[in-house]
């Protein structure tokens, strides 16, 4: 046999034994560790706390608008957030792949939904996104690709939402780059949102999940509306400059306001030499301290 | 150690949860250092994931009423610590301790404790 042919049965055979891409099981449920993060992940975050937020002015302007009270709003209340809040929010994942009928492969993944925010189906099959003008919705558009043993998925035409939930704003125009790595029962997903609106920087958040044997509940009863305190037809804001919260992370923590307002030099470790002299580290830790001391 | 712990017993309770959890800040929704009391009729009882809302009407100085919003646990949480859609009626006089909203023209108490003298009946706790 010719080295040719000992060549071109080798590269058969490779074709044959394996997938080509290395495609991984992400399927089942997935619960999560919510260690990192935890005011993220469980009660949230204080008002006007946006350190590490990478905001420009006009991010940074449409938070401070924002008042906790407007989700309660009747025409809000039932109204879901966008795929972000599997960063932002703190409940666990149900995955699952739903195969071509005809040919078996995997023509998308699916997340399941939450109470609170629509299931992601991820297309798998190649299809473009849909044009820039096609109408945006909180669940968005999604493709994905692997890269290796990683899935990467693009989710694009979402409505505008919340990067945290104390109402650090994303925009229409964002996209969420969500990335599903599996390291036997363990997942990492680490989500990239840029948005050319809001933010100057791409802002990153990783979580992470152990398989469990116990099925994570996906969906969730229907939605209710109900009096939440805002009656119907109020708006509830702040008008610039009148955010009455805007010294919260000062007061609890001595955290000087050009820190809680957040901007991308506020993500990196050398903004915590620029902003030394003006912290104050109070006498008692008052809120949130775990080991410090507080409550 | 006590770190360690700590990670643990957050991701325990966190698993076990989850679903409890609402979809806004409790930090940025209410002023959880303060509590306030007010004695009232209960209007309507929503017994609902993420969480419930207990309507109350009391009256102000001048006699006009004031419905107040009284957020309360999921219904799975709830019913797991026995109380049910129907624990709770139109009618019912009761007496709740709560954290009071950021803005106070909302009205709205997070629930801490209640209690409805007219049998004893009380509940006390946290919810996430």
């Amino acid at each position: 046999m010719s080295l040719n042919k000992i060549s071109s049965c080798l590269a058969a055979l490779l074709c044959v034994s394996f997938p080509a891409l290395a495609e991984i099981d992400l399927s089942g449920s997935w619960a999560a560790i919510n260690h990192e993060d935890s005011l993220e992940r469980g009660g949230g975050p204080n008002p006007v706390d946006w350190a590490g937020l990478p905001f420009n002015d006009a991010g940074r302007a449409k938070a401070l608008s924002f008042s906790q009270s407007i989700i309660s709003m009747p025409e809000r209340i039932c109204w879901f957030q966008t795929q972000w809040h599997i960063a932002a929010g703190p409940f666990s994942l149900r995955m699952w792949a739903v195969p071509d009928p005809i040919t078996g492969k995997v023509q998308a993944w699916v997340v399941g939904a939450w109470e609170t925010r629509a299931p992601m189906t991820i297309y798998m099959d190649g299809r473009p996104h849909p044009g820039k003008n096609a109408p945006h919705d909180q669940t968005g558009f999604t493709t994905g690709v692997w890269n290796g043993n990683e899935l990467i998925a693009t989710t694009t035409h979402i409505k505008t939402g919340y990067i945290r939930r104390n109402g650090a704003p994303s925009s229409d125009q964002a996209t969420i780059t969500t990335h599903f790595l599996r390291h036997g029962d363990l997942l990492t997903v680490a989500l990239f949102m840029d948005d050319p609106v809001y933010l100057t920087e791409p802002y990153i958040l990783t979580r992470s999940y152990n398989l469990s044997t116990n099925p994570v509940a996906i969906g969730g009863p229907p939605c209710i509306v109900g009096d939440e305190g805002v009656e119907s037809g109020r708006v509830p804001h702040y008008l610039p400059g009148k955010n009455p919260f805007v010294d919260e992370m000062t007061k609890l923590y001595g955290i000087p306001e050009e820190a809680s307002l957040g901007g991308a030099e506020t993500m990196y470790p050398e903004f915590r030499e620029k902003i030394k002299d003006k912290f104050k580290l109070p006498a008692k830790c008052a809120k949130n301290c775990a080991n410090a001391g507080g409550n | 150690m006590k770190s360690k712990l700590f990670v643990l017993v957050f991701a325990g309770l966190s698993m076990l949860g989850g679903r409890a959890y609402a979809h806004h800040s409790f930090a940025s929704t209410y002023l959880e250092d303060q509590k306030m009391t007010i004695e009232a009729d209960v209007l309507q009882f929503l017994y609902r994931n993420p969480h419930s809302f207990l309507q109350l009407q009391t009256k102000d100085a001048k006699g006009n009423a004031i419905t107040w919003a009284v957020e309360w646990g999921a219904g799975a949480q709830l019913g797991s610590k026995g109380v049910q859609r129907d624990t709770l009626r139109p009618g019912d006089h009761v007496i709740v301790i709560g954290s009071p909203g950021r803005n106070p023209e909302d009205h709205r108490l997070r629930m801490i404790d209640i209690k409805r003298p007219s049998d004893g009946w009380s509940w006390k706790g946290t919810f996430d």
